[in-house]
């Protein structure tokens, strides 16, 4: 059966509609005293609109025509395998075999019902397009690659289609969300450790209150025991807001944080993950973006810093790679400055170790001392594998003159944790089970580097 | 007794990373580290000056780099984090350090490979691998010898990923550290496993051979360096510091009398120790960042200093990016 032709909208119509007023700029409510700032609606969906519009006027024109029907369609991945070429391949109808019919009728349902939503205002979820016909879509991972497909086809963002991810982050914290409905959601009071992420694109204003910091956890058990410790609230280093994507982080949550910290580019935003490949891998996803949504915009925070875990957090229990807290170019510069024409033998050794140790006691009391040994694994093959590929990822933006120091670091961790060979979870460095001593020093000592700096 | 060593100098800000490894001929000191080019620094002046870099010799980083101990230092081999392994060689003028051969990590099959041992006539290379396996190359005929498996007997691969090597200044024995706690010592001659060690339970992280080759010193993340008696094969004795929880171990070396073993660790402490009395003569922690490589610089008849006496020379670095050098104070 061929599928049903939307009635054509003349584009006049849709401009007096009316339905997208876009103030460009996030404007701050009067006076840095508040802390409410709006989330700047996107000016992307008139392109979306009309090139989804352009492409049903041709479809349409085909049929009256008699034509063979086609839609344009590009897979992301064959695109990044093949290298940018600027192929475009098609979708026909009707088309050599039943897959082709179906695929056709399967993107052109998604378009029409981003259409729907474009002009509606609506947001819909990819789980919701999925249920509109489960036998046609047949998996939801085939609607997610078809949507993320269709949007780089058409060169837009996925969120521009008006087409949301069903919510995955979690956010907890003293700041509110004022959505364009007219409702609040407010994120402190959560019951039971954290508050669904709304889209992005639902939200119109966000009340920041006094938050300072933002904290971007990997593990969605570490996020729970802080919301439910009100960690937010109570922190040493002043109010603030965590959000964690429980794992991998999905584009809803990343476009969340990448959008907030633009609007609001004085909330610092930090990431706490494992100290593994793979911790690495979704620090660096959050802070530079992944291949797969190259075409998207608005999904990194280029300022993000990296709160933990290191390899000097795993082993300062006495055999630090480096106990100091700063970058490390600093405690380098230290380490040879002390080095200078000090020399000892055992019995001058000791005292000059207690020195050291009164220096580091202020940090250490507050530490349970544990052997490292307890806290960490071996890393697997796959682990090795991963970071070479992290680590060539890094070299490579080298040579085209990125090599920031801020990967330099990234790529220093990982060849550290593949000399040692071990990885290791956040849990590593909590108290039994509490993580907020650890939590304290950091955000205040970084916070106080980012003033000093 | 104590022995008393005086830092003969530093060497600041060596590489841009940590610097993993050092390998020392007799007349040159190769450092190795994150960054992608390996720096020879020569050896026979007080300041130790940079001969040569080597630029983009890994891309990645380098991990480990070796040069033959007992020999004439004619070919140093250096592995990158990508798995590469690079053989250099000097030239003919004496001065200059050439690519000699590359072995891809395609062509070495299997795991990664990590730690790696020349011989000392500068003939064969061991290198270890992640699965467990000790590859022996012949670098003239330019083909793999021999792979010895620590797998068990399943096959390919498998085993307890190899963190450490050496072989014997003989060329008799190689033996091989593994993150398993497991020290093996295989005959190169048989071609076969001579010694399963036991003592350590913990990942080991460096194995050395005596020079005379009669004991096998290895240690790692127990803290403790264990001795092997190498007719035997019995472990003959540990090396302990008074510290509750000694740090990880990552490097050791013996000084050419095999009177004196030399280690490092992650809390930034370089140790000297008299192997037959079996406690630590001397300690240095000039830095609480990690060292990474320990090794003595060959004996030579090189005077580094008006009035300063010929000595045994040593050299440390690590995290903290610079490299340290130490004489001996001969009091005289």
């Amino acid at each position: 059966m061929p599928p049903s032709v939307p009635r054509r909208r003349s584009r006049r119509l849709v401009r007096d509609a009316g339905k997208f007023p876009h103030p460009n700029a996030p404007s701050v409510d009067q006076g840095p005293q508040s802390g409410i700032v709006t989330i700047p609606s996107k000016n992307s969906n008139d392109v979306a609109l009309l090139r989804i519009e352009d492409l049903m006027e041709t479809i349409l024109d085909a049929i009256m025509e008699g034509n063979e029907l086609f839609i344009p369609y590009r897979s992301v991945r064959s695109a990044q395998a093949e290298g940018d070429s600027q192929k475009t391949s098609f979708v026909r109808f009707p088309g050599r075999n039943i897959q082709e019919v179906k695929k056709f009728e399967a993107l052109f349902r998604i378009l029409e019902l981003s259409h729907e939503a474009l002009l509606s205002g609506n947001i819909i979820t990819k789980r919701n397009i999925y249920y509109q016909n489960i036998e046609l879509f047949k998996s939801q991972s085939t609607v997610d690659d078809m949507i993320d497909n269709l949007a780089f086809t058409l060169g837009v963002g996925r969120g521009d289609l008006n087409i949301a991810a069903t919510a995955k982050g979690l956010i907890a914290g003293l700041v509110d969300l004022i959505m364009k409905g007219g409702s609040i959601i407010k994120c402190d009071h959560s019951h039971d450790g954290g508050t669904l992420l709304p889209s992005i694109d639902s939200i119109d204003k966000v009340d920041f209150r006094d938050a300072k910091w933002l904290l971007v956890i990997e593990k969605e058990a570490t996020f729970r025991t802080l919301a439910e410790s009100q960690y937010a609230n109570n922190s040493k280093a002043g109010h603030g807001i965590i959000v964690t994507a429980k794992g991998f982080p999905d584009l809803a949550t990343r476009r969340f944080l990448s959008i907030l910290h633009s609007v609001r580019p004085t909330l610092t935003v930090f990431a706490l993950v494992d100290f593994d490949p793979h911790g690495i891998a979704i620090l660096r996803t959050y802070k530079t973006g992944s291949q797969r949504f190259e075409h998207e915009e608005n999904v990194t925070v280029p300022d993000l810093k990296w709160l933990g875990i290191r390899s000097r957090d795993i082993l300062s229990c006495g055999s630090g790679i480096s106990s100091q807290d700063s970058q490390s170019s600093d405690f380098q510069h230290l380490g040879s400055q002390r080095s200078q024409d000090i020399s000892s033998q055992e019995s001058l050794t000791f005292s000059y170790d207690g020195s050291q140790e009164e220096r580091h006691n202020k940090r250490r009391r507050v530490r349970k001392t544990r052997d490292p040994s307890e806290t960490v694994a071996s890393l697997t093959q796959a682990d090795r594998k991963k970071a070479v590929s992290i680590m060539k990822e890094i070299c490579a933006a080298e040579g085209l003159g990125g090599g920031v120091a801020a990967e330099m670091e990234q790529k220093s961790e990982l060849q550290r944790m593949m000399m040692l060979n071990i990885k290791a979870e956040i849990q590593a460095v909590d108290n039994y089970g509490d993580i907020t001593d650890w939590l304290n020093e950091r955000l205040c000592n970084q916070q106080q580097w980012n003033i000093s700096f | 007794m104590s022995k008393q060593y005086l830092t003969a100098h530093t060497v600041d800000q060596a590489h841009t990373a940590d610097i993993f490894s050092l390998a020392p001929t007799p007349t040159v000191l190769f450092s190795a580290s994150g960054s992608s080019s390996i720096h020879i620094h020569s050896t026979s002046d007080p300041t130790f000056p940079l001969q040569q870099t080597l630029t983009n010799a890994h891309k990645l980083g380098c991990h480990h780099v070796c040069a033959a101990r007992g020999g004439v230092g004619d070919v140093v081999a250096s592995v990158g984090f990508g798995g590469e392994i690079k053989v250099w060689r000097r030239h003919e003028d004496g001065k200059q350090w050439k690519l000699w051969w590359e072995i891809t990590p395609t062509k070495s099959s299997g795991g990664d490979v990590w730690a790696v041992a020349l011989t000392a006539d500068e003939g064969y290379l061991a290198c270890t691998t992640s699965d467990g396996c000790i590859h022996v190359w012949d670098l003239v005929a330019r083909e793999r010898i021999t792979t010895y498996e620590t797998g068990g007997s399943s096959g390919r691969g498998g085993g307890s990923f190899a963190m450490a090597v050496d072989i014997s200044r003989d060329g008799k024995l190689t033996a091989s550290g593994h993150q398993s706690g497991a020290v093996y010592v295989f005959n190169n001659d048989a071609g076969r496993l001579v010694y399963s060690l036991s003592g350590l339970s913990k990942p080991v992280r460096a194995v050395a051979f005596s020079p005379g080759g009669k004991r096998l010193a290895a240690a790692g993340n127990a803290g403790v360096i264990a001795l092997y008696d190498m007719e035997h094969g019995e472990h003959v004795g540990n090396l302990t510091s008074p510290n509750s929880r000694p740090a990880w171990l990552t490097s050791l070396d013996w000084n050419d009398t095999g009177a004196y073993l030399l280690s490092g660790s992650l809390d930034g402490r370089v140790k000297v120790w008299d192997a037959e009395r079996g406690i630590c003569v001397a300690t240095h922690s000039e830095t609480d960042s990690a060292i990474w490589c320990v090794r003595w610089l060959p004996m030579s008849d090189r005077v580094l200093a008006p009035g300063m006496a010929k000595g045994e020379m040593f050299c440390a670095a690590g995290a903290s990016r610079s490299i340290s050098f130490y004489r001996e104070a001969t009091g005289t």
